[in-house]
């Protein structure tokens, strides 16, 4: 056991132990993060160009009511069915997408742009004004973001893919203003960003040079979780009827037939939207996670 | 002794007053939203009566509403007024949005609190079934098909439950609260909370059984374990004597705050069930414009989520300050 040493020395009574791994055996479920993270990009990809290039191989107009195929089983010449309406779902999927994946990136860039804003603003005043700014926040989120989206879009009267998009924007952005603010209340005493306002940055000139950079990482994840909540409040709302009429196709307003649908029993015509919904959403969460394990260690996810 | 006790009072005086003020900001904010509503603020208030209201009448009424003056004072007047607990009438009902109100939220209470203490109790369970079998196939079963779940929409879940269990195979009723008819069937009103309860609890089980299981997790690593490891202590009495008690406050913070979540869930699942609650009325009133009504759900929304909020926080506190917990 002794081990020697060039000036001569001997070092006696070392117990070498097999060195023990630190980290944690970790489940299955971390193992596979990459893999899941390469299959939700491959598969959000999928969806994303099939929905803005669908007039290159979907043959038939999502529109067009054939009274004579209503009800149709999925087969080979409609291949997902036809709705209650006669209009073919392979088709109106495809299309739905388009719109349901706008509203959701839309919705999502007004309220990131919102919460940063509102973040930084209160980051950077004072503590009243700040304990005063996070009182209001606190206040709105004791709101479930539902009603407050009911009750204005009720407000603003009929739904449009703008104003629904507004409506999710500014009901959506609570939560990143905390996390901006937190962080740039971190960094706002740094030297660099005290250098930068000596030498005359505006405020909107520090938040984009100096604070943006530090906190994008930490609000990666919820700007891609609000996409997904966005594309789920706005197939709620289109399903309940509150939001898009049925003639604008979007996979929410496709399930607001499911009563009909119901009465004749066509599973396709629920199955089929919700399920690429899903599959949709399960996509947007698999790169959230994926961007919350690799920029954002240890932060809390709340 | 006594300080603490005055220490206690000071510390709930402050909740107390936080939670009046941010009532009033949240009234605040309701009631200038609901102004900027197309449409005469009288019609909200007093419904189809207005059209026949003679002028010195409707004069009157506006003066008692105070519509004349600025908004400001508008607010305070009806503020006024909802404090003697008259917050004017539905518009689709002709009744007074109290009683509207009334009737439903008992219905609306009994469906979310009955899910949320399920959904505590399960992902508590299931959380510390995952944690002990940690990356072993128990574990990664439930928690892929927790990822899944966690991704499907409340009312796509409802759908399927009604098209399977409903629709297909007739075992539970799809919609209401009781057939028509036998109010006081208890056995049918459990048949008719059966599917909308599994779509509460099965849209939110998951994210708190994951967060209860990484919570455990990270507490099994800590020396205490190990120390009441050497002591002798069994297993499970380690898990739930004292790693459960770690675990257990910030448990309830998080489910404190997600009372909102649980809530708007509970609230979407009532439309697909057409089940008489809050969630079905917000519904109906948004779709006929009854914004009266809209407006006192959504601050009644909020209180019950504040109040919920402040509920959990004494208990935090209360666990705290004992030192032990519960």
């Amino acid at each position: 056991m002794a081990v020697r040493m060039e000036n001569g020395f001997k070092i006696v009574g070392i117990r070498t132990l097999p060195r023990e791994e630190q980290v944690r055996p970790r489940g299955r479920w971390d193992k596979g993060s990459g893999r899941v993270f390469t299959g939700a990009v491959l598969v959000l990809t999928t969806i994303i160009l099939g929905c803005f290039l669908c007039e290159l191989f979907v043959a038939r107009d999502p529109g067009y009511l054939d009274l004579r195929n209503y009800c149709v089983l999925p087969g080979r010449e409609f291949l997902f069915g036809t709705d209650t309406m006669g209009r073919d779902i392979f088709a109106m999927i495809w299309y739905g997408g388009r719109i349901s994946l706008t509203i959701g990136i839309a919705a999502t860039m007004l309220s990131t742009i919102l919460g940063v804003v509102f973040g930084a603003l209160s980051g950077c005043a004072p503590a009243w004004a700040d304990a005063l700014m996070m009182r209001l926040v606190e206040i709105l989120l004791s709101i479930p973001s539902l009603m407050a989206v009911i009750l204005i879009q009720a407000i603003l009267g009929e739904a449009n893919v703008f104003s629904i998009s507004f409506v999710l924007g500014i009901t959506g952005w609570m939560s990143i203003a905390k996390v901006v603010r937190s962080e740039v209340r971190q960094i706002r005493e740094c030297e660099y960003v005290i250098a930068s306002r000596c030498m005359g940055g505006g405020f909107f000139h520090i938040l984009w040079k100096h604070l943006t950079p530090n906190f994008v990482s930490s609000i990666m994840f919820m700007v891609v979780m609000n996409i997904r909540s966005a594309i789920v409040a706005e197939s709620t709302l289109s399903f309940m009827g509150i939001g898009l009429p049925v003639e604008v196709i979007t996979w929410g307003s496709m399930l607001s037939l499911s009563e009909d649908a119901m009465l004749a029993n066509a599973w396709w015509i629920i199955l089929f939207p919700g399920a690429f919904l899903v599959v949709a959403l399960l996509c947007f969460t698999g790169l959230g996670n994926h961007l919350r394990r690799n920029f954002n260690r240890g932060q809390s996810n709340l | 002794m006594t300080g603490n006790r005055w220490g206690r009072i000071q510390y709930l005086g402050e909740k107390l007053l936080i939670l009046i003020v941010s009532l009033l900001i949240l009234s605040a904010a309701v009631f200038y939203i609901s102004r900027l509503a197309p449409g005469d603020p009288l019609v909200s208030y007093y419904g189809d009566r207005v059209e026949k209201m003679s002028l010195t009448e409707r004069e009157w009424a506006e003066d008692r509403l105070g519509l004349n003056e600025p908004l400001a004072v508008q607010y305070a007047c009806w503020l006024e007024n909802a404090l003697r607990g008259d917050f004017g009438i539905s518009y689709k009902y002709k009744l007074p949005v109290v009683t509207v109100i009334r009737e439903r939220i008992g219905n609306t209470l009994l469906l979310g609190g009955i899910g949320f203490v399920l959904i505590f109790v399960l992902a508590l369970l299931l959380g510390i079934a995952c944690a002990c079998h940690e990356g072993r196939l128990l574990d990664s079963v439930i928690c892929g098909i927790g990822t899944v779940s966690s991704c499907i929409p409340e009312f796509w879940v409802s759908l399927l439950l009604v098209l399977v269990f409903s629709v297909n195979l007739k075992w539970l009723p799809g919609s209401g609260a009781h057939t028509a008819g036998q109010t006081g069937d208890l056995g049918d009103r459990v048949r008719h909370l059966i599917l909308p309860l599994t779509a509460v609890v099965l849209g939110h089980l998951w994210y708190y059984a994951y967060m209860v299981r990484n919570r455990i997790l990270e507490e099994v690593g800590a020396d205490y374990v190990l120390l009441a490891k050497a002591k002798g202590l069994t297993r499970g009495r380690v898990l739930f004597r004292h790693c459960l008690q770690n675990v257990l406050p910030s448990y309830l913070s998080i489910m404190a705050i997600s009372a909102p979540h649980i809530l708007g869930g509970t609230y979407i699942i009532e439309m697909v069930f057409s089940y008489p609650g809050l969630g079905t009325l917000t519904y109906e009133s948004a779709r006929y414009h009854d914004y009266n009504l809209l407006m006192i759900l959504c601050m009644l929304t909020g209180i019950i989520v504040m109040l919920c909020d402040l509920a959990v926080q004494m208990v935090c506190k209360r666990g705290t300050e004992k030192g032990a917990w519960p």
